[in-house]
């Protein structure tokens, strides 16, 4: 399996990165950013959606720093879950990633901006011609979506990431860098449909940091993932669970997997009196799995029900 | 002087002593040194005999329950029954095994395979021209370039290199490239233009039994109807009136899903015609033979002129034992460039040349009389063979009849078809053909023994066929470590405390394998006579031992095995012998590593040859000596008399004494199974000359929320009939356990909605973790078979049978359902809790019932019958009881006379009576149809 040739770029600072981006994206030539690369290196291997260019962020200073409040993007998960810095929420989901020969090299910021899944779509590309390609990556084919045939608008593939909803619930921010400057903005509202959108990272932008509340030491919650086996695979479901010690009233939940984008269900936890079956049959109504990654949709939005159950017990 | 000791011997002229340098300094002519010859390691020490490996009929403490055997006196305690590393260990765990990839030569070239993008097509035309004006292409095929169609099996030749007409599957081979580096090759093949005219694709293999208008092979007047069916069976043994009023009943239609091999290695060749116009293949191959045979056929050039290379094998377990069309593709491509050609496939590749596990409809419906005695089986197996025939006219038969022991049955009825599909072809896997009914049979036993209030242990035990007996379809049994199997996992697992005892979630299960240990007949028998393995041994002065042997190492340990045999019998240290059994030029023909034959043949032939040689040595000691080849002994590199170990010479003496005046002693040494079995028309499907037997107990946890399981522990015994290398062999179980409970738990070939394979690669094909492993506690059961190796059967697929059934029974104990279509995948498990939920009323699964035993009155029955076989089975296990004993004895018939005549109604059929055919399961319908030859059709 041979990838396609590309451009390696390493800058060596945030500066360095955007002035590249900016200069790529004045001449109109395409790049993806690669940071642990256990992502992007897959598909490039099947030769989905090639740049080429790519940036590494592998050799910026100062962004892999983990502490309680702030983790940096390049931030290693392996890193995260052993190196009892980050909240015990944050390590516990870092843990459960993929495989520990993964985690070693995967970043959060990797994590984050994780590439929607659909097993129409992550294929090989002798295979994705066998199908005729479809909607995500059409080849300049027009393809329509496999998974829900005859509309080729939306893109339904699934995120998987396991880190979001975890950060999501302890109401992390995410701070972005580019050519334009940075911003910040809380991590729910970081994402955005559908599944090749994915998120609101403008061209040139990319993940710098997440950022924490100063109380977050005082929170507390579990994750829960549905997977077949307990190592290397994506979650089918997840469910991440966190509240304020001693106080149910500020149980936030987010679930992932289930959709092109991680969600926090705060209008469901809202609506529920803090009766954690409620919560699960509001969350149970409000997401439709589609037919696109290992088990069924109908047992995966099942699941949902029990996984954010365990996740909300104390 | 150790130095000294070693060397001070030998001398160009023996007996002249002294100092072979001159006082000036220089050598005296003729009385120079030799370099040590080495007597076999650096201990100059002899080893005192290992008695504890040395059977007690001949001398020493080890002990013999099932009494002497053949091989006894070539034992000498060297190696054989001790835990031994395999002697390419370190090769492959420092990086220096070589595998199929792993061969570069001088100029190579990449090839590359262009792939059907449809399910079922014509190939109207094939435009290269635009690649062939690509710079650095160097060789393009079609499959007009190789018109000779080939397979695995000579009555089913239905492969070639690359389409001649139609393309069967999504990835069968279209045409193919060889260019300068694997970019210039992968854009070579997207240049070249295939025109098809798509066809209508059959994806469910019960629409293969329906007439087509274009059936995806065409077999001539052999043809039946114009159906997609490739191989159908019908079998009927015994008497059918038993099953009439039957006292408990099991009915399943199981469903199995297909499963890959999922080996490390994915296939990769590289071919070389040689400055002598001799074509040098170097191919991971389980089968060389066949390989070599086909490409001969295929190039059209005489066998002699080609020279397979087998690579270490990363992984066979079944998948590498066909001829494979990408061998020939990278042979014609390199006729035609002039250089080396290498294809590697990626994981889809492999995918789609596949030849895993067929997927399956199997139907079964078993019988128990009054006295819980089984009175018949019924097997309806339809299989999906996927778009070539490969193994499958033999897997049409393993389907049905390995499930004829190691129960005593009052009648066997089976049904079988194989249909083609546009599909992956379907093949060879570890445990081939007899895994999906197996697990089908044992649940139903297990069933049978809750209707009939009765432990399934001791069902299993009370109906258990003896040592040295015939089953219902003829199969001759020698050794038979059955019963020792049942009751070491019975023990090992608390068994009796635990069924049916522990609480919702946790269940506990059993279950039983039957396998054969090589083929009876071999695939190619001709010429007539042909020995199935052949070994040559060679020993020229240095005193190392170089076997010359076929036998393909996948890892199951087999150069080790032959290593080990040779090593024993000339008393020998492991590292003095040199396995040679990559070429076939230096190789003798060796049938290959499948059906489990190699161990048992191979070795066998193995002990031949040194046995011959052995005698040389004696001989020569003899000369010596001056004492009879009867008192003398050998031990550790020594050759003494039996009472006096001093009176002996070394094993490097004794070998140049026996070179006098021949020089290297050669041998050879040649392994045929017995005739044996019926005469009925697929009477050889399944004939083994030994068998082997285990029976594992799983042990589970259930989520009842998610429907999760998790096998915890696994108690394993399989009777290997003699463990030559007790760690291969629990190598072997372990390793079969975790092949096994992927097919159980989570590994499927999923086809979705289009027909297309949905995961092809290793992160959506579930192969479980390291993380869903038991604790698996490996139970070795020795029953000595008289015909086998130092009496040892095979141990690499018999063990993957029991783990299916006993996880699936131990689901039923802890969740009290019972789920007929495999793999047991969570969303399966938690949509059959839902609907029992659902039809008993339940609002919590924490309240589901759990299933609880309360003994019958036969059971005290099966326990006092149980222990009355065990003094059967012993008495004629150490033949002390020679008696005639053949499937019906249990039903009171005569072994003595034919069942024929002592029965009516007794049936031995090979093909359905008129009536019979209305009444047929699913696969059974292939009968339904006649052959063209009887329409009328192509005579």
């Amino acid at each position: 399996m041979l990838m396609p040739p590309f451009e390696l770029h390493k800058p060596k600072s945030v500066e360095e990165a955007c002035n590249l981006a900016a200069e790529l994206l004045e001449s109109g030539q395409e790049f993806d950013w690669i940071a642990g690369g256990t992502d992007l290196i897959p598909n490039y291997k099947w030769h989905i959606n090639t740049k080429p260019h790519v940036i590494s962020l592998a050799g910026i200073d100062g962004v892999s720093d983990i502490s309680m409040t702030e983790i940096g993007c390049m931030a290693r998960l392996h890193d995260i879950a052993e190196g009892g810095n980050a909240h015990p929420l944050i390590a516990e989901a870092a843990s459960k990633v993929a495989s520990s020969l993964i985690r070693r090299n995967a970043t959060l910021g990797g994590n984050l901006c994780l590439d929607t899944r659909c097993f129409w779509f992550n294929q090989a590309e002798e295979w994705r011609s066998s199908i005729d390609w479809c909607h995500k990556c059409d080849c300049g084919t027009g393809a329509d979506c496999r998974v829900i045939p005859n509309q080729n608008e939306l893109c339904v593939a699934t995120y998987q990431g396991d880190m979001a909803p975890n950060l999501m619930v302890l109401d992390a921010t995410a701070h972005l860098i580019g050519p334009n400057g940075e911003r910040s903005m809380p991590l729910h509202e970081f994402y955005q449909l559908d599944g090749m959108t994915r998120n609101v990272l403008e061209p040139g932008e990319f993940m710098l940091k997440i950022t924490f509340p100063e109380d977050v030491g005082n929170w507390v919650g579990s994750y829960r993932k549905l997977r077949i086996r307990d190592s290397w695979d994506f979650p089918e479901a997840g469910a991440a669970a966190a509240w304020k010690k001693g106080d149910r009233s500020t149980l936030r939940v987010a679930t992932t997997a289930l959709e092109s984008i991680p969600r926090r269900h705060d209008e469901e936890v809202a609506n529920s009196n803090g009766d954690v079956k409620t919560i699960c049959d509001a969350i149970y109504d409000s997401t439709k799995p589609v037919n696109n990654t290992a088990l069924p949709p109908r047992y995966r939005r099942n699941m949902i029900k029990v996984l954010v159950k365990r996740a909300c017990e104390e | 002087m150790r130095g000294d000791f070693l060397s001070g011997g030998y001398k160009q002229q023996p007996g002249s002593g002294g100092n072979s340098i001159r006082k000036d300094g220089k050598r005296v002519a003729g009385k120079q040194k030799f370099a040590p010859p080495g007597s076999g390691g650096s201990d100059p020490v002899m080893k005192p005999r290992d008695l504890d490996f040395i059977p007690e009929m001949v001398g020493g403490n080890e002990k013999q329950p099932a009494g002497a055997h053949i091989h006894d006196r070539a034992r000498t305690g060297t190696i054989v029954g001790k835990p031994t590393t395999l002697v390419d260990a370190n090769a492959k765990v420092t990086g220096q095994a070589w595998y199929g990839d792993d061969v570069r030569l001088p100029n190579e070239i990449i090839g590359r395979i262009v792939r059907s993008p449809h399910h079922y097509a014509k190939v109207v035309s094939i435009d290269t021209s635009k690649a062939e004006k690509l710079p650095g292409v160097l060789a393009i095929a079609t499959g007009e370039d190789a018109p000779n169609s080939f397979g695995v099996l000579p009555v089913t030749k239905d492969e070639h290199a690359m389409a001649v007409e139609k393309v069967r599957h999504v990835g069968d081979l279209v045409a193919c490239v060889a260019a300068i580096d694997e970019a210039t090759a992968r854009e070579a093949a997207a240049l070249i233009d295939v025109e098809y005219e798509v066809l209508d694709s059959i994806h469910d293999m019960r629409k293969g039994l329906e007439d087509v208008d274009e059936p995806i092979h065409w077999r001539g007047k052999y043809h039946v109807g114009t159906t997609n069916v490739q191989k159908r069976v019908f079998q009927e043994f015994g008497d059918r009136s038993m099953i009439e009023d039957p006292n408990a009943m099991y009915h399943g239609k199981w469903k199995f899903m297909g499963v890959n091999h999922g080996f490390t290695e994915p296939h990769a060749v590289v071919a070389h015609w040689d400055s002598n116009g001799r074509l040098q293949l170097y191919t991971p191959q389980q089968v060389p033979h066949y390989a070599h045979r086909a490409l001969a056929t295929v190039l059209d050039v005489p066998m002699h002129q080609v020279n397979v290379i087998r690579t270490f094998v990363g992984g066979g377990f079944g998948g590498k034992s066909d001829p494979f069309p990408h061998e020939m593709c990278a042979a014609i491509l390199a006729r035609k460039a002039g250089r080396p050609v290498r294809i590697t496939f990626d994981r889809e590749e492999v995918f789609w040349v596949n030849r895993g596990r067929h997927p399956s409809h199997i139907e079964v419906q078993m019988y128990a009389d009054e006295e819980a005695r089984i009175s018949g089986f019924d097997i309806d197996a339809l299989i999906d063979g996927g778009g070539f025939a490969s193994f499958g006219h033999v897997t049409s038969y393993y389907n049905g009849v390995l499930a004829t022991a190691p129960y005593e049955l009052g009648s066997f009825h089976y049904t079988g078809a194989r249909v083609w599909t546009n599909k992956p072809a379907s093949g060879a896997m570890r445990g081939h053909g007899a895994v999906n009914t197996r697990c089908a049979v044992e649940v139903g036993l297990d069933d049978m023994a809750e209707q009939l209030q009765v432990d399934p242990i001791d069902l299993r035990l009370a109906n258990l066929l003896p040592p040295h007996s015939r089953t219902i379809s003829g199969f001759r049994i020698t050794s038979n470590g059955m019963r020792q199997a049942l009751q070491k996992v019975r023990e090992g697992s608390d068994w009796d405390n635990k069924f049916r005892k522990l609480p919702l979630g946790k269940g506990i299960g059993i279950g039983c394998g039957f396998f054969i240990s090589g083929s009876g007949l071999p695939i190619h028998w001709d010429p007539n006579k042909f020995p199935h393995a052949t070994v040559h041994l060679q020993i020229d002065m240095d005193g190392g031992v170089t076997v010359h042997t076929g036998a393909a190492d996948i890892g199951q340990g087999s150069t080790t095995a032959v290593a080990q045999v040779v090593a024993e019998v000339l008393a020998l240290p492991i590292e003095m012998i040199h396995v040679r059994s990559h070429e076939s030029d230096t190789s003798p023909v060796d049938l290959g590593s499948y059906s489990s034959r190699v161990t048992f043949m191979n070795a066998n032939a193995a002990i031949r040859a040194a046995l011959e040689i052995k005698e040389k040595l004696l001989n020569a000691a003899w000369d010596t000596l001056g004492y009879h080849p009867d008192t003398l002994v050998l031990n550790d590199r020594r050759i003494y008399y039996k009472h006096d170990p001093a009176i002996g010479m070394s094993y490097l003496e004794a070998l140049h004494k026996a070179q006098e005046d021949k020089g290297a002693l050669i041998s050879s040494g040649a392994y045929r199974s017995p005739p044996m079995g019926g005469v009925h028309k697929g009477a050889a499907a399944g004939l083994a000359p030994a068998y082997s037997f285990s029976a594992y107990v799983a042990e589970v946890e259930v989520d009842v929320e998610t429907g999760m399981i998790k096998c915890t522990d696994v108690w394993a015994a399989h009777d290997c009939g003699k463990a030559l290398n007790p760690l291969a062999v629990e190598g072997q179980i372990i390793g079969s356990c975790h092949m096994g409970l992927g097919q159980v738990l989570t590994e499927q070939m999923v086809y979705g909605r289009t027909g297309h394979l949905q995961n092809p690669n290793l992160l959506e094909y579930k192969i479980p973790s390291v993380h869903e492993m038991p604790n698996v506690t490996p139970i070795i059961i020795e029953s000595c078979d008289p015909e086998g190796p130092f009496g040892a059967k095979e141990a690499g697929e018999g063990p993957l049978l029991p783990i299916l059934p006993a996880v699936v029974n131990a689901v039923y104990d802890a969740i009290g359902i019972r789920i007929n279509d495999l793999p047991l995948t969570p969303d399966k498990v938690w949509a059959a809790i839902a609907k029992k939920m659902k039809v008993d009323g339940i609002e919590d699964p924490s309240s589901l019932p759990v299933p609880r035993l309360d003994f019958s009155e036969l059971q005290s029955k099966l326990a006092k019958r149980a222990a009355n076989h065990e003094i059967r089975d012993k008495r004629r296990q150490t033949t002390e009881d020679t008696h005639a004993y053949v499937n019906g004895v249990l039903f009171g018939f005569d072994p003595n006379v034919p069942l024929e005549e002592q029965v009516d109604g007794w049936k031995s059929a090979d093909k359905p009576e008129p009536e019979q055919l209305a009444e047929l399961g699913l696969a059974g319908k292939a009968w339904l149809k006649d052959e063209q030859r009887h329409m009328g059709g192509e005579n």
